[in-house]
């Protein structure tokens, strides 16, 4: 673990695959299996992502219990369609390793490929 | 009023005129990165020379207020005043008023680049965020997560901590190297600041959109950016790896109707030259023309406003 912010992923890739609606306990149970952890740092990263709007809570008793409000597959897809279409907006459509091209560019670039191939003994 | 004017020839000579002579020098990419320093030291040239120039005008014009004063007042007395001090005064009082307005309006413009800079950082900061908590680490970089996603996309969001981003679509297209080549890409970004250099020459151009040099250089400046990064990506994997993952990545990307422009990344120009790579005489003949280019450059406002401030 490398960091708060790292213990925040890995809570919430466990809430996401546990499906149902998780308790802290039950989940400083699985993960103090595989590392040290404290119930307390478990208790403040969902409280955490509670209030980043990652989690929701519902009382049961004397504890909570969490879900995720949306799919990891509706994050990606969110995350996509900003680095896709942000229009500049983020700083990540500046850096992308291809940009999307146009009919003209995609044409040439099969020529190029066709040229490469050309090239190529045998 | 005079020491400005050579400042002024030179800018707005180097803004209309460098354009043509840099695009030629750097249409290639052969040594990308003198081509970046060439163009990013054109654009500064200009912009101090202007800025200097803009400065010693509104010097002479306060220096010459208190005539500027007399004669304004003997005029409105009634009383006549020689033409030619009407002339100079009337002349004083108009550059006066050029130089203000420049340096007001300069000052507006980037108030708002500054605006739109800050916006852009927090968007790109949650975005890093839902993507570092989304997405899963990928073994052998501790920057990089992996988004689910078909499209093969790969990009990097500077700030601390800086994120990679490799789509599952990008992973199952590329191989071991292919990848290597593409993640040594993205750090060449982060490395190079990169986005501060285009996030500043998009917004020259936004402000001052009839300067050639600020107009055409943007773009100029994205596409040397993209190469400057092909570079250290074809060090670290060789550029068989890195072309062969651009015409993976390029092929394989679905193209939405709101693409952006061929010129945005310029990605058959990095082709062209990954294919035909310039042998080492001709890297070296653009590499000192590109030098000689740059140090005049920088040069030569240097040595105008020394002459003018005697």
């Amino acid at each position: 673990m490398r960091g708060f912010g790292d213990l925040e992923a890995v809570v919430m890739h466990r809430v996401w695959d546990h499906g149902s609606p998780v308790t802290v306990r039950e989940l400083f149970d699985e993960l103090a299996r595989e590392r040290a952890i404290a119930y307390t740092t478990v208790m403040t990263t969902m409280d955490n992502l509670h209030r980043k709007g990652w989690l929701a809570r519902v009382k049961e008793g004397k504890a909570y219990r969490y879900t995720a409000t949306a799919s990891r597959e509706e994050y990606s897809a969110r995350l996509m369609r900003e680095a896709l279409d942000g229009g500049g907006d983020t700083q990540a459509v500046l850096s992308h390793f291809v940009a999307q091209m146009d009919g003209e560019e995609s044409e040439m670039l099969r020529a190029v490929v066709r040229r490469l191939a050309e090239r190529r003994p045998q | 009023m005079t020491t400005a004017l050579p400042l002024l020839g030179y800018a707005v000579a180097v803004a209309w005129w460098a354009p043509a002579l840099l695009a030629r020098l750097t249409a290639g990419g052969v040594s990308a990165r003198l081509g970046l320093a060439a163009w990013l030291t054109a654009m500064a040239s200009v912009l101090a020379a202007a800025a200097v120039a803009l400065q010693f005008l509104a010097r002479s014009a306060v220096d010459g207020w208190d005539r500027l004063a007399q004669v304004v007042c003997r005029s409105v007395s009634g009383q006549a005043c020689t033409a030619t001090g009407y002339q100079g005064a009337a002349l004083e009082f108009a550059l006066a008023v050029i130089a203000i307005v420049a340096g007001l309006t300069a000052a507006a413009l980037a108030w708002r680049y500054g605006r739109s800079v800050q916006r852009a950082q927090r968007l790109t900061r949650a975005h890093a965020d839902v993507a570092r908590i989304t997405g899963r680490r990928l073994p052998g970089d501790d920057r990089a997560v992996v988004l689910d996603a078909a499209q093969p996309v790969a990009y990097c969001l500077p700030g601390r901590p800086a994120t990679i981003v490799v789509s599952s679509g990008a992973l199952t297209l590329l191989d071991e190297r292919q990848l290597g080549a593409v993640l040594a890409h993205e750090r060449a970004h982060l490395a190079g600041r990169h986005h501060l250099v285009i996030a500043l020459t998009r917004g020259l151009a936004a402000a001052l959109p009839a300067v050639p040099l600020f107009a055409r250089g943007a773009g100029h400046v994205a596409r040397l950016a993209e190469m400057c990064a092909d570079d250290a990506a074809a060090r670290r994997s060789g550029r068989g790896a890195l072309l062969s993952a651009l015409l993976a990545m390029a092929t394989g990307a679905a193209v939405p109707a709101h693409a952006l422009g061929a010129s945005a990344c310029a990605v058959t120009a990095r082709l062209h030259r990954l294919v035909d790579y310039p042998g080492p005489a001709r890297r070296a003949r653009y590499g000192l023309t590109l030098a000689a280019v740059t140090i005049l450059l920088a040069l030569v406002p240097v040595l105008l406003a020394g002459f003018a401030g005697r």
